[in-house]
């Protein structure tokens, strides 16, 4: 993270915009990339007509968003947090009751996510932040699973079965209109809430704000020595975290129209950590790339096998073992030994 | 920097005091009933032989540790078991012996994060850019402490002597007017141990230093003052020649090596 993020330091403020512009970390242009070869890619699926592909992509969009916010904890700050899917899924469960039983509003059911998703993450992080390391890892798992259980065990929330049965929406752009059934309309929605995402987080992480993360990654130790409570940055980051993940569960019913307990279970948060490690750690791009490689792959040998979940475990432990920085690791670390090169020989 | 920036303290009064400091680690009294005044302006070193409590004393004033009983006081404001971040905000500032700095961040992160006190709190969600005090530290003391050539390394491929010199710099960053240095010269070469004595010197009448060092001939050139420390206890304090010439001091500290 520190060479994806540390580059803009020296000449503060004093370049002009378009020199501002060929200083572009190489990760962000990867982003940029990342958002060409997606825009073509649902250029192709329209003109095709192919509805499957896009829902399955703007599937894997949703989830890099709880990867997203894996990865400003496990990336960014140096907590491993193995429930986050307790965010998502609350995220969406709050979602499906607003839209089903409130105002099939888009604008409604995201705000009520997020502000559920700031609250929870609020309780969620004093309790964790008590707490260093694996038992921090320990705690968030423990708290989603006792949500996950509690969620399966209420009949008001569907128990086991979950909430089926929420409408589609339609949503306003004040004189424009998209509605949530059409699979394109919908991809191009949740990917520029992506892109959103990703620039305003990349953003906050390269402010000092997320640099203080950094120094906390690095050496949490000194970071009191220096002025900075700790303690208020880790649970900052946290209630940031959770808010990300429960605003990507509440797209989840919109393109499903339903949810289940199972967004909650283990399985989600562990699938979220693989994604970010496999993707790349504190690059932000990394848990995106991660996740439409791995919904593309559970699709395609999940169509062959039903064991695809063998296959994700070996990729997953190759990359660990080959790629420590994951693939986005990887392709920037390639990037900048090109770029020192073409500096070396001007 | 130029000697017009440097802020001169009033010298001599007490910007650091310490009563009757005490901390019990398990029944082990690590820290008994230590006392003594820094004065604004001047360096005051604490010596003693290994185990005498003189790291554990910095703990104490720092608020790394909470002491059981006793008072400390900057500038005659009580800060006794504040945490370090409040500390710091207070005016007190801290090295330390086993080098603590953000090894996988570069040289120039290192201190513009430990600058980033010196700029109001909403800076920390605008561009790094707008941190232009906190920059302009970093870049000075890059130039004070010769690391300007090393400003893009990470902190940890630098070499023993210039972590050393940039654990005094970060310490330094957040113009603090109270500086713990704990053992700055540790490990250092002989002429870098005389270079970063120098800095030491020049620091005095910017600031108050309090000094825990080995190298005896160091602190009898640089101090003011001498607390010395043999036990957890204070044995004697003093003028550097005076302490040197008192047998409380031959016998504990000077006499058995």
């Amino acid at each position: 993270m520190p060479e994806a993020t540390l580059r803009s330091l020296s000449d503060p403020g004093r370049a002009g915009p378009a020199s501002r512009l060929s200083r572009l970390a190489p990760v962000h242009w990867l982003a940029l990339a990342f958002l060409a070869a997606a825009l073509g890619f649902a250029a192709v699926a329209w003109a095709t007509g192919n509805g499957f592909y896009l829902r399955l992509a703007t599937e894997a969009l949703i989830f890099a968003g709880l990867a997203m916010s894996v990865d400003l904890l496990l990336g960014y700050t140096g907590l491993l947090s193995l429930g986050q899917a307790l965010y998502f899924g609350l995220g969406a469960y709050v979602s499906a009751l607003v839209l089903r039983d409130v105002a099939p509003s888009f604008w409604l059911a995201m705000a009520a996510a997020l502000l559920a998703g700031g609250v929870a993450g609020l309780i969620g992080g004093v309790i964790a932040n008590r707490v260093k390391g694996v038992y921090f890892a320990l705690i968030t798992f423990g708290l989603a699973q006792v949500a996950a259980k509690s969620v399966y065990n209420t009949r008001a929330l569907g128990a086991s079965d979950g909430l089926i049965g929420i409408p589609q929406v339609s949503i306003g752009f004040g004189p424009f209109s998209l509605d949530t059934a059409d699979p394109l309309s919908f991809f191009l929605l949740v990917l520029g809430l992506t892109v959103a995402a990703y620039a305003g987080l990349a953003y906050l992480m390269d402010a000092p704000f997320g640099r203080t993360l950094a120094a906390i990654r690095a050496n949490e130790k000194r970071v009191p020595f220096l002025g900075f409570n700790a303690w208020r940055y880790k649970l900052a980051v946290y209630v940031l975290a959770a808010c990300v993940a429960a605003l990507a569960g509440a797209l989840y019913p919109m393109l499903r129209g339903f949810v289940s307990p199972e967004l909650m279970f283990f399985e989600t948060s562990g699938n979220a950590v693989i994604t970010v490690i496999v993707g790349g750690v504190g690059t932000l791009v990394g848990p995106v790339v991660g996740s439409l490689l791995l919904t593309a792959l559970r699709s395609v040998v999940g169509s062959w096998t039903e064991h695809h979940l063998i296959v994700v475990g070996v990729i997953f432990m190759l990359s660990v073992i080959f790629l420590r920085k994951g693939l986005v690791g990887a392709l920037l670390a390639r990037l900048g030994r090109r770029s020192e090169q073409g500096r070396a020989t001007p | 920097m130029t000697a017009a920036s440097l802020k001169t303290v009033a010298g001599g009064a007490c910007a650091l005091g310490v009563r009757d400091l005490s901390v019990n680690f398990g029944g082990l009294q690590a820290v008994a009933g230590v006392g003594f005044d820094a004065a604004a302006g001047r360096i005051t070193s604490v010596i003693g032989p290994n185990g005498a409590g003189k790291s554990t004393l910095f703990n104490l004033i720092s608020g790394a540790i909470r002491p059981t009983a006793g008072r400390v006081t900057l500038d005659g404001a009580d800060v006794t078991g504040q945490a370090p971040d409040r500390l710091l905000a207070a005016g007190l500032a801290r090295s330390f012996q086993i080098t603590n700095l953000f090894f996988e961040l570069p040289v120039l992160e290192n201190l513009r994060i430990a600058a980033q006190v010196l700029e109001r709190p909403w800076h920390a969600l605008r561009p790094v850019g707008h941190s232009r005090r906190a920059l302009a530290k970093a870049e000075a003391l890059l130039d004070r402490f010769g690391l300007s050539a090393k400003a893009r390394e990470l902190a940890g491929n630098l070499s023993h002597g210039e972590q050393r010199r940039l654990e005094i710099a970060v310490a330094l960053a957040a113009e603090p007017r109270v500086l713990l240095l704990d053992e700055p010269t540790q490990g250092m070469s002989h002429g870098d141990t005389a270079d970063t004595g120098a800095l030491i010197r020049s620091l005095a009448g910017e600031l108050t230093v309090l000094l825990i060092e080995h190298d005896i001939g160091l602190v009898m050139s640089l101090s003011d003052h001498v607390v010395v420390m043999a036990q957890g206890r204070k044995i004697a304090e003093g003028a550097p020649a005076a302490v040197r010439a008192d047998p409380a001091v031959q016998a504990a500290y000077f006499g058995h090596g």
